[in-house]
């Protein structure tokens, strides 16, 4: 009996179901479609749609990318919103590689310097924008006292241009530096130290080692911090919503704020969506350039 | 495809880098497509539901709303047997949540307490139903400029060209009339003062800053800043938007109403172009400021000694004149959702509330009621001294545009406004080379956005 029956079990468990495996990637597929597509071909019939107070007014073709293309506010949000970008990601890529490079080695007091590290991180964005907030408030926050210890007059950080944009820079170095520290502190972790052990062997000091041997290979893994890092600064709303909501003037309005201030006060929203999709293609093309690059400092 | 080819296709494994490189694309996709998919509000409709013995009201936080929600509609139930919900937000989300609600028609609320500003748009877009069509019995001793904030189109001003020849019909009520009004220290000014002129004069005589200021003011961009130039552009002779819709700010009058702003600015708190509500209240209620205007409900707080060193020594006004005293409008004002489950008892709800009965117990609590009686009844005004001064300041009052893009507009001139402010504060001179650069930015914006909509 056992002698007939295992040939032909082995026979059904070798029998392929016609695209079975697409089958078992449906129920994952549906969910993709409806939590992700579904929302992004709104948002692209959005755009092609004229909206009057707030009902929809029928198909108006590519009139909202038209406008967008020729909005200066457009245009200087997305020029603020690259200004913002820029300067937070670059500070907290240094800071973030410094302080994995300080916490990779074993130190004393390693796992709490760790978890203080990362504290910021796991704090709600607009919890943080309402700490800060206090922190600035030109009547009771404590950069007054502060500058009041070196005879100094209250800044009103947030009552100029320029000190409000480096006021939210910082405030978004300050939440998202963990980030980029614990990517590059577990891409430390998992460098070959061979190569680090005979540098060190043939003399080399710790800086040589650092930037001949560390750093290039840790390229790869600097990348998809910076990369996952720009995409996620781009979008950028809660905190500064809360801290300036885009002033003064537009010293600090994001591409963000002027998205959700064109569709939920304006009632623009297929204007809203064109400056979006806009945007998507933009941080598309972003991404393109990044695989690139990873690509090729991979290879 | 071979079987090998395609075995191999699926049993294979992915390297990191193919993973990371998905995981990045998928993000940026994903990231992007619930914002994407919030802009596209929608208009489906469904039907309004069965009528029932209670009534669901939505509302905005704001002090003022207290005594509406704690003792009214508890009354409004002992006295007609009707049942009433409550579910209030916070002003943005609500205006957010009351439109979504109005234009999609889900019948999740009866009555919206809105911003007077709301009123185009919702009636306009079909979020809220037509009073006047409903049979509504107005109460005749209403304030007529507070009454004509419910009406779409509007009664007087300029009209949208689709609604020009349109018979105005009365969409919202006013429930509070909110309007700005002059609060000064009775220490420092021995009466109530008339002119900007008159202002300015004790700013410059008694300013002490940081102890003392002589005026303090909202800078933030956008709606804030507007509350404090629109007083000022009034008593000017100045318009928000001239009758042909073309911007009435940018003249003269304009120009002069936000020079006399920043000569002010010695005599303010030097981060008053980071201030809201909250922050120039402050400086009010902790004795460090003489006057400022601002809307009815910081009112109620002077004389509490929980919040306020002030106690007794501020009084109130109409806003300051220069050609003439203009302060601005902004009522607490109820609609019927367009899909309300129990349309009949939100009419009845409306009118029980503007009866002058319950309007006279309304201002009894120091609230500012709509009724001429209740805001000017002696024994009311004696007791509350800021009624009369709302009564006047409603009857001289001069509203916002009255256009679904009247945020818009607001938005436009009061970013330039908030620039103009930061750059006549680190200028600390050149007042009207900025204004009247800053003025012209935004009408030319104001002109531009008008004439892509197409609609004026």
């Amino acid at each position: 009996m056992t002698q007939t029956t295992a040939p032909v079990k082995q026979a059904w468990a070798r029998r392929r179901v016609p695209g079975g495996p697409y089958l078992l990637l449906l129920p994952a597929a549906v969910a993709m479609a409806g939590v992700s597509l579904y929302p992004l071909f709104y948002g692209v019939r959005a755009s092609v749609t004229h909206y009057l107070y707030g009902r929809e007014f029928g198909y108006n073709g590519l009139t909202n990318y038209h406008i967008v293309w020729h909005d200066q506010f457009f245009w200087e949000a997305m020029r603020t919103t690259a200004k913002y970008v820029i300067c937070a990601v670059t500070i907290e890529t240094v800071l973030g590689l410094g302080l994995a490079l300080l916490v990779s080695r074993e130190i004393r007091f390693g796992g709490p310097i760790r978890v203080g590290l990362i504290l910021p991180m796991t704090i709600a964005p607009v919890v943080v924008g309402v700490m800060w907030r206090l922190l600035y408030d030109s009547g009771i926050g404590v950069t007054d006292t502060i500058w009041g210890w070196f005879g100094a007059p209250p800044p009103n950080l947030l009552a100029h241009n320029t000190s409000a944009f480096v006021a939210v820079v910082v405030v978004d170095v300050w939440e998202w530096t963990p980030l980029i520290f614990l990517i590059l502190l577990a891409g430390l972790q998992s460098l070959p130290q061979e190569p680090l052990e005979a540098a060190r062997v043939d003399g080399a000091g710790r800086v040589r080692v650092f930037f001949d041997h560390t750093l290039p290979m840790m390229v790869p893994v600097l990348l998809v911090a910076i990369t996952l890092r720009t995409i996620d600064a781009i979008g950028t709303f809660d905190q500064i919503y809360v801290l300036t909501q885009g002033g003064p003037g537009t010293s600090t309005r994001l591409i963000s704020i002027y998205a959700y201030n064109t569709a939920f006060l304006d009632s623009q929203y297929g204007y809203a969506a064109a400056m979006l999709l806009s945007l998507l293609a933009m941080v598309m093309i972003l991404m393109v350039v990044a695989v690139r690059m990873l690509r090729r400092s991979a290879s | 495809m071979s079987d090998n080819q395609s075995r191999e296709r699926v049993t294979r494994s992915y390297t990191r880098r193919e993973v990371i490189q998905g995981a990045v694309g998928t993000g940026a996709a994903l990231g992007l497509s619930p914002l994407l998919a919030a802009c596209g509000g929608g208009s489906s409709s469904s039907s309004g539901g069965k009528a029932g013995g209670s009534i669901t009201i939505g509302s905005f936080s704001d002090p003022a709303m207290v005594p509406f929600r704690d003792v009214f509609l508890k009354k409004f139930t002992a006295e007609t047997g009707i049942q009433t919900k409550w579910h209030e937000t916070n002003y943005n989300a609500w205006y957010q949540n009351s439109k979504t609600d109005g234009l999609q028609k889900t019948g999740a609320y009866d009555i919206y307490v809105m911003d007077d500003n709301w009123v185009p748009e919702y009636a306009a877009g079909g979020a809220i139903q037509s009073l006047s069509k409903l049979g509504l019995k107005v109460n005749p001793n209403i304030l007529e400029k507070g009454l004509e904030q419910g009406y779409w189109p509007p009664k007087s001003g300029p009209r949208l060209k689709a609604f020009a020849n349109a018979t105005p019909e009365l969409y919202a009520l006013v429930i509070i009339d909110d309007v700005e009004i002059l609060y000064y220290n009775k220490d420092y000014f021995p009466s109530a003062p008339k002119t900007w002129d008159d202002i300015a004069a004790v700013a410059k005589a008694k300013s002490q800053p940081p102890n003392l200021y002589g005026w303090t003011a909202r800078g933030v961009a956008g709606n804030p800043i507007m509350q404090t130039y629109l007083p000022l552009l009034n008593s000017y002779g100045g318009n928000f938007a001239n009758d042909d819709w073309s911007p009435g700010f940018a003249g003269p009058e304009g120009v002069a109403a936000l020079e006399r702003l920043f000569s002010f600015i010695p005599y303010m708190p030097a981060g008053v172009a980071a201030f809201d509500t909250s922050q120039e209240t402050a400086v009010m209620l902790q004795g460090h400021c003489t006057a400022m205007t601002e809307y009815t409900g910081t009112a109620h707080v002077v004389d509490d000694p929980t919040q306020s060193k002030v106690v007794g020594k501020i009084d109130f006004a109409a806003t300051p004149s220069q050609v003439k005293s203009g302060p601005a409008i902004g009522t607490f004002i109820c609609g019927i959702a367009s899909a309300a489950p129990n349309t009949e008892g939100a009419v009845k709800f409306l009118e029980w509330f503007t009866s002058d009965k319950v309007q006279h117990e309304f201002a009894s609590g120091g609230s500012v009621a709509v009724t001429g009686p209740a805001l000017r009844d002696p024994a009311l005004a004696a007791k509350y001294r800021w009624l009369p001064a709302c009564a006047d300041a409603v009857d001289n009052s001069i509203p916002k545009p009255r256009t679904p893009d009247e945020p818009k507009m607001e938005d436009l001139l009061g970013t330039e406004l908030n620039q103009a402010l930061v750059e006549a504060i680190s200028a600390k001179s050149g007042y009207t080379q900025i204004a009247q650069k800053h003025l012209t930015a935004a009408a030319n914006q104001i002109t531009a956005y008008l004439k892509q909509q197409g609609t004026y």
